[in-house]
């Protein structure tokens, strides 16, 4: 630890304003969203506490029926708006980092695979992933998660929704991690430690996760955070075009959504802290990325 | 050349046959083609007989080739919901998209290059530095929210433009199109930028960086040893020279704009295939949704297609290497 | 005595970095006859490029020309060089492979130079291009070929086309030959002389090559560090060096000469000092073997008009 406070990167980290910021944003984010149940004033998934006659309170305003003043105001069901966003938030950041967790193991396996067999196998799992390529990964997304609503039975679509999001978004975006894994494995596997490890009698798996694996992981963290980045963005789009996740369990896209339908009666708070937040975190997840990505390895582009 | 343009047409014919095989096994074993057809009371004697005569029980191999072969000829059976022909569906729907997909990538190309020389000419200059700086934020911003934003501003608080709808449209034979009212054409005006602003900071970053690289070559400073003037070294000898890369990069994101329209079309209530598309989706419609991934892939085959024609069009070096069986 | 075609009076070329200024060029005064070859030589870095690049205002940003004059034929230039480049002064490049665009037909990148230049029809302009191409020694019907398809001794002939089509009084060549098969590059540096001795072209070449400027060149600068260490006739500048880096740069060329055959050749010790370390005094003397505590202390200016070394003061 110590070591680390005393490494360039952070002081590069320290002295870059954009850094230093988005990843400040990025944390007060995450803190928000893993102590939401204690941060929000009311749990907005409980339906029984939720009170109509607060409906459409806006923000910093006393109800006129009942009094009750909500710093962001309320939805038509008289859900605090804060309360809402904090879940939405928590709901947002585990969705994108399950999938991206599963993208990069994902990745990181079929690379590693095609990277150390080369041949057929190679030859199968690169080419299916230029042709996910062509495709953009939002579309693929798409398509995995209609296959998979139409595989589940009705009865179970709402409530596995948060699964086949994190499932399609994660699926729709391993081909980075592949690609980088497999190049970075077929320059590793040349060299003479892994003919060493070949020659006191591994196996290949044994020499792939074990010699080659801690070898190419350094690239992977900046395409994690890249990918969250993309992943969120990706998970609130989805949820905005109502195939995400639904409104019984909100994200973020789901919150700005439902504060779409109210834009034009007037209730404005109802989309703009939803979509401020998003905004907040998807931009500084991005800037700490690209910094990342320069710091660590500017070659990935 | 033609033995190039071969290779190229047969790599698009094997993607094109993957990506059909994808949509078949969607269609045949994702959505079970009998069960929408019949009551929920049918026998399974009924069941067997419609079976037998939609072809379920031939060798799958078969089945995907009269799959394909019912593709090319238009046939991509009913939809589940309301039992319309599917290939119906689409084509009415596909001019609405088509119009806002060819608006968009035009502004976002020409707005694209435009800035794009210019933060590279003006390189360090205020403005050019301002316009940076918010395609960075251009970038961040998710497209639905970008939409949302617009309609908010325009339609809402200062009601210049319509915010969901083409408008009136104009029947040319099975063509509707927006383009020749006024109501369309000012529907068309937030849904465009909305779809184009993407792929405007993309293209824009492009050309700026690949204008710098070209300007740092020996024949740009040649030209201007020459005494050619500024004008004639940017447009004339710097500005052919970026185009390549960039004509390639457009082409390719072509193809992301219909995508994409997906996104905008149900911001904007925008009748167009990609809003066929989500409904689909959302109620699990699935010879639309397999129809839709078809007309897709076809779609990015030809525009990776289009790209390399247009790539040996405009580059003489390619043209002769290709032509002389080298490459 | 005749006024001279190119007087360079001073100047800086300055290079603004974070640990301040950068002296590309510095303090250099030369000047370039009506018809002569003037040679400029030195190691990478010494300044040549950049000296060409001064001349006709093409110093890329963050460079700049700090300070000194700049004259051709009695009028100064380095407030405006623009109306002289490609007209009167013209310059070709050291790589022929990158030097013409690669999406434009010769034929169309020699049109567009010389209708830049001078009034004519379009027709007229055709026909000088392809008399320009024989001159060059290269058949006309290739007009409307693209630059790929020539060789690179074939390219350097055209933009030797291109940079004459003006008919210009001054060609800067830098490193003209450089990137070329030896076999070639004497082919192009006399078709470079031949063209311009019959037309009464100046030609500025810059090269870091002493067997060219001993076969090509009138008179010969040497550059060191970005200053001009000394300057004279070809021939006696070759043969009785005054400055000691001369001295060492033409002991060390190879001399193809049974006599020397198997000797090795001599090495100045040491390395050009890099711009942000040049040394005090003369820029040389850390690696100069005659140097004097006066050498580390003052900068020699230029002795009788031939070379920049405080041992030529002693001498007198």
């Amino acid at each position: 630890m110590k070591r680390f406070f005393a490494s360039d990167f952070f002081y590069d980290f320290v002295r870059s304003p954009v850094a230093l910021l988005s990843f400040l944003i990025v944390l007060f984010l995450v803190l928000s969203a893993v102590f939401a149940s204690v941060i929000a004033p009311t749990n907005p998934f409980d339906a029984a506490s939720l009170n109509l006659m607060n409906g459409f309170t806006p923000p910093m305003e006393p109800n006129p029926f009942t009094g009750d003043v909500f710093w962001m105001g309320t939805d038509d069901q008289g859900r605090d708006l804060f309360s809402a966003i904090l879940y939405g938030l928590r709901i947002s950041l585990f969705v994108g980092a399950m999938a991206v967790a599963l993208a990069a193991v994902m990745g990181v396996l079929l690379g590693l695979i095609a990277g150390y067999m080369g041949g057929w196998l190679d030859n199968l799992i690169m080419r299916f992933a230029d042709i996910q390529m062509t495709f953009p990964s939002i579309l693929v997304a798409m398509l995995i998660f209609g296959v998979a609503r139409g595989i589940l039975p009705p009865e179970l679509r709402d409530e596995m929704a948060i699964t086949v999001l994190i499932v399609s978004i994660g699926l729709s975006e391993w081909v980075p991690f592949a690609r980088t894994v497999r190049g970075s494995t077929m320059v590793e596997k040349e060299k003479e430690y892994i003919a060493a490890a070949r020659l006191i009698g591994l196996n290949r798996w044994q020499i792939m996760m074990r010699h080659i694996l801690p070898n190419v992981l350094n690239p992977v963290l900046v395409i994690a955070t890249i990918t969250l980045a993309l992943a969120i963005i990706a998970e609130a789009t989805l949820s905005f075009l109502g195939v995400g996740a639904p409104r019984t369990e909100p994200s973020l896209g789901t919150l700005i959504r439902v504060g779409q339908d109210f834009l034009f009666s007037g209730e404005w708070w109802i989309l703009l802290f939803p979509a401020c937040t998003l905004l907040a975190l998807a931009l500084s997840v991005n800037l700490f990325g690209d910094w990342l990505r320069d710091k660590l390895n500017p070659r990935l582009k | 050349m033609v033995l190039i343009l071969l290779r190229r047409l047969g790599q698009a014919i094997l993607v094109l046959f993957i990506v059909a095989l994808i949509s078949f096994l969607i269609f045949r074993y994702v959505g079970s083609p009998v069960d929408n057809l019949l009551s929920q009371e049918a026998t399974v004697q009924q069941r067997a007989d419609l079976e037998e005569a939609l072809g379920l029980n031939d060798p799958v191999y078969e089945q995907y080739f009269r799959f394909v072969w019912n593709a090319v000829n238009f046939d991509f059976g009913n939809s589940y919901r309301g039992s319309l022909p599917v290939a119906e569906l689409i084509s009415s729907r596909l001019p609405a998209t088509l119009e806002l997909a060819f608006t968009s990538a035009l502004f976002a190309l020409l707005l694209g290059v435009i800035t794009g020389i210019y933060t590279a000419i003006r390189r360090g200059g205020l403005l050019a530095n301002l316009i940076l700086t918010l395609s960075l934020i251009g970038v961040s911003l998710p497209t639905f929210l970008i939409g949302v934003l617009l309609i908010w501003v325009f339609a809402v608080e200062l009601q210049w433009l319509p915010s969901f709808g083409r408008g009136e449209v104009v029947k040319l034979g099975w063509w509707s199109t927006g383009f020749l009212t006024l109501s369309g054409v000012k529907s068309l005006i937030l849904p465009s930028i909305t779809l184009g602003l993407y792929q405007l900071t993309l293209i824009m970053r492009l050309t700026r960086s690949e204008m710098l690289e070209v300007l740092r070559q020996d024949y740009v400073r040649f030209a201007r040893a020459l005494g050619l003037s500024q004008r004639s070294v940017y447009f004339k000898h710097a500005l052919p020279n970026t185009m390549i890369p960039v004509t390639t990069i457009a082409g390719l994101q072509l193809g992301s704009i219909v995508a994409f329209a997906i996104i905008t079309e149900t911001v904007f209530q925008w009748p167009g295939v990609g809003l066929l598309f989500i409904n689909a989706v959302y109620f699990v419609d699935i010879p639309v949704m397999s129809a839709y991934l078809l007309l897709v892939g076809v779609l990015f085959v030809f525009i990776n297609l289009a790209v390399d024609l247009l790539y040996l069009a405009i580059d003489p070096r390619l043209r002769d290497s290709q032509l002389s069986g080298d490459s | 005595m005749l006024q001279p075609l190119l007087e360079i009076k001073n100047i800086c070329v300055e290079f603004k970095t974070r640990g301040g200024a950068l002296k590309a060029v510095d303090d250099l005064s030369i000047d370039v006859q009506q018809g002569e070859i003037l040679g400029l030589v030195g190691e990478s870095g010494a300044g040549k490029s950049m000296m060409g690049a001064a001349i006709l205002g093409l110093i890329d940003p963050p460079g700049r020309l700090s300070s000194g004059e700049i004259w051709f034929k009695g009028q100064r230039i380095d407030q405006n060089p623009e109306p002289f480049r490609g007209c009167e002064i013209s310059m070709i490049f050291q790589d022929p492979l990158v030097s013409l665009n690669p999406l434009k037909k010769i034929g169309d990148q020699l049109v567009e130079t010389i209708l830049r230049h001078k009034r004519m029809s379009r027709a007229q302009a055709i026909d000088r291009a392809c008399r320009g191409l024989i001159e060059v020694g290269i058949d006309p019907e290739r007009l409307n070929a693209y630059p790929h398809t020539f060789s690179g001794g074939m390219r350097q002939r055209v933009v030797i086309a291109l940079a004459l089509a003006s008919e210009p009084s001054l060609i800067i060549a830098d490193e003209p030959t450089t990137a070329l098969d030896v076999s070639v590059q004497a082919q192009i540096l006399k078709l470079l002389k031949k063209l311009c001795d019959s037309r009464g072209t100046s030609i500025i070449l810059i090269t870091h090559d002493m067997g060219v400027i001993s076969e090509t060149t009138d008179r010969v600068g040497v550059l060191y560090a970005g200053r001009l260490a000394e300057i004279g006739i070809t021939d006696h500048v070759l043969r009785s060096a005054k400055h000691p880096y001369t001295q060492g740069l033409v002991a060390s060329t190879p001399k193809i000469d049974p006599d020397s055959f198997g000797r090795s050749l001599y090495q100045i010790p040491g390395s050009m000092p890099k711009l942000d370390a040049i040394p005090t005094g003369c820029a040389f003397h850390p690696r100069c073997t005659m140097r004097t505590n006066k050498c580390s202390q003052e900068r020699p200016p230029m002795m009788k008009d031939t070379a920049a070394c405080w041992l030529l003061e002693e001498m007198e």
